[in-house]
């Protein structure tokens, strides 16, 4: 019998992999440095996802479930690896808590980190209280406090929601598009329309890119049924007047400085690297891509190759990452180290 | 190129002072020249929602900025000042004193309704243009256009009839838009009628013009359609909140009575 496959990350790639794994009856062993199972969507208080419109606690909360009651993942919380070494078929890893495992292969479902706001302090974050970031309102519907202004928890009767805040930025190094967030806004500028009629949403963005098919059902539903209004503007910054939040900067379709009063701004907030993809990439010896995500080796050969043999990476750990993409590469990668945890036949059948 | 292109800066917003002395600088002419702020603040964000409330503007709020109306636009080709696009943004932002600059171009649209293919939003561009041109008319904006006129006029005979008399529709149409009646094509045109038609059918439209016939039993449609015409008029005043605007304007200034703080 192989050693179990290292899965390095409970969120929706890590637990869409172990559960893939346990249907073949591979095992697994599932580190996760916090105290429980479901990463960022669960974590950070999701509320409900795209496209499915299930709240994140049921969603991620059957998929964590779903890996307990399997008897084929070992779970291990509040646990990081700490040493990682051998080679493909033979791993060897040493835990934060001293114990050692032994591995067949590795998959590194490490997740991201959500930007920071108070990294572009011209936008008012950490300054006025009711500038917030889209993880927050998440949380204030996800809660069932609804969305309300931190300052007084006041009903807002006018909330702006900023596009690309940590993305598509090279004055804070982020250059990339983090690829989620127009869409995460269509939807959560719907759902704040949804619990306050009254309420103006107006999205201020650069390009909008709810790619695919989410173009019909979040920028063009959000338009058509729910009248959020959408300004071709990067603002420029929020400042406030004492009573109201001041949003500065050009239309740029009317060629027209504006500032206009706002309840509150909504920060949406990109996918930086995972702040430990240093450290994990010495840990494991992978390499980051130039944006410091974990490196993809060749797409079209295995899935989710690092530049390891042995060890495969998948979701926001290789870059901004859907939950349903994230667990869709997830299940692929899962694929790729079962076949080395299966190695020899691999080479029965070549 | 800079963002702030020329034609942005109108005439009426440079402030130049002729002769000005300042701190014992003479800054006259030119070099006293000041450009007034372009900020606006008074946004009407019902504006949008009113036009959406008249015929043809029902789809104003799909509206994604890509500009395809105003590249096919016909009368665009002849006057850059109109541009569907922005009169669209002018509208769902709100901002109704830079619409109320070109009032009197809106109108223009010729229906041709190349926009309406071109919309990959079917907003339905023309149909806005319409009803723009519809609320401008309603909130006083502009006076009702000769074309309006007409409608009304023809519709009006319809309605009543349930047949269309060319004379009393021009006549009518003259009268309310205060034309001459007896202009020099239209005597001449007569003229030509009364040598080339038929005694028959002169005749005839002679009678119809004194006896004013009507379609037989057309009672009951004229009332259905006057109680469809009543009721669409009645939503579109309460939609631009017209009545209440009388009854402030009521309110406000009494008879006998100085006007309410």
């Amino acid at each position: 019998m192989s050693d179990p496959v290292l899965i390095v990350g409970g969120g929706p790639a890590g637990l869409a992999a172990a559960h893939s794994l346990a249907t073949v009856g591979q095992k697994s062993i599932l580190v996760e440095k916090e105290d429980r199972l479901g990463g960022a969507p669960i974590l950070s208080g999701y509320a409900k996802l795209v496209p499915s419109g299930e709240w994140a606690k049921d969603a991620i909360g059957g998929m964590v479930e779903r890996v307990e009651q399997s008897g084929l993942v070992d779970i291990k919380t509040g646990v990081t690896v700490s040493e990682f070494s051998g080679n493909p078929g033979a791993f060897k890893a040493k835990l934060s808590d001293d114990k050692s495992i032994k591995a067949s292969a590795a998959l590194l479902t490490t997740g991201f980190t959500h930007f920071d706001s108070i990294n572009k302090p011209e936008w008012g974050f950490g300054t006025h209280q009711d500038v917030v970031t889209t993880t927050q309102v998440e949380q204030m519907i996800s809660s069932g406090q609804g969305v309300r202004c931190p300052s007084d928890g006041r009903k807002p009767k006018r909330v702006a929601i900023l596009l690309c805040v940590g993305s598509r930025d090279r004055q804070i190094g982020r250059e990339w598009c983090s690829k989620i967030c127009c869409t995460v806004s269509a939807n959560m500028a719907m759902e704040i329309r949804e619990e306050l009629p009254d309420c103006h949403v107006y999205i201020y963005y650069m390009d909008i890119r709810t790619f695919g098919l989410y173009e019909t059902g979040y920028y063009w539903r959000s338009q058509e049924e729910f009248k959020v209004k959408y300004i071709k503007a990067r603002i420029a910054e929020v400042t406030s007047d004492g009573d109201k939040l001041i949003v500065k900067g050009e239309d740029t379709l009317v060629k027209r400085p504006i500032t206009i009063p706002f309840d509150m701004v909504v920060h949406a907030i990109g996918m930086d690297p995972n702040m430990d993809n240093l450290l994990l990439s010495t840990i494991f010896d992978v390499g980051l891509e130039p944006h410091g995500f974990i490196g993809k080796q060749n797409a079209y050969g295995a899935l989710g190759e690092t530049s390891r043999p042995g060890v495969f990476v998948a979701g926001s750990a290789t870059g901004p990452e859907t939950i349903d993409d994230s667990i869709a590469q997830g299940h692929a990668a899962a694929m790729s180290a079962f076949a080395i945890a299966q190695g020899p036949m691999k080479d029965a059948a070549e | 190129m800079p963002i702030h292109e020329e034609h942005l800066i109108r005439p009426e917003n440079l402030k130049t002072h002729e002769n000005l002395v300042i701190d014992g600088i003479d800054v006259s002419g030119h070099w006293s020249t000041f450009i007034e702020s372009r900020v606006l603040t008074n946004y009407n964000e019902q504006m949008e929602e009113e036009i959406a409330a008249l015929p043809g503007g029902e789809f104003i709020h799909r509206c994604w900025q890509c500009g395809s109306c105003t590249n096919s636009c016909t009368v665009n080709a002849v006057n850059p000042e109109f541009n569907p696009r922005y009169w669209i943004y002018l509208i769902r932002t709100g901002m109704e004193s830079e619409l109320l600059r070109d009032k009197d171009i809106i109108w223009q649209c010729v229906s041709c309704n190349k926009c309406t293919y071109a919309c990959p939003r079917d907003v339905a561009p023309e149909g806005v243009m319409k009803a723009t041109a519809h609320w401008l008319e309603l909130k006083g904006h502009t006076p009702k256009s000769p074309s309006t006129h007409f409608d009304e006029v023809f519709s009006e005979q319809v309605i009543q009839t349930g047949k269309i008399e060319e004379g009393r529709i021009i006549r009518s149409f003259f009268a309310r838009t205060k034309q001459e009646l007896m202009q020099d094509w239209l005597v001449e045109m007569v003229k030509r009628l009364v040598s080339k038609l038929p005694v028959t059918m002169l005749m005839r439209m002679g009678l119809a013009n004194v006896l004013r016939p009507r379609t037989k039993n057309w009672g009951a449609a004229r009332d259905a359609i006057t109680e469809y015409v009543d009721e669409q008029n009645a939503a579109h005043r309460k939609a631009l909140k017209l009545d209440d605007l009388v009854e402030m304007a009521k309110s406000e200034v009494k008879p006998g009575q100085a006007p309410a703080e």
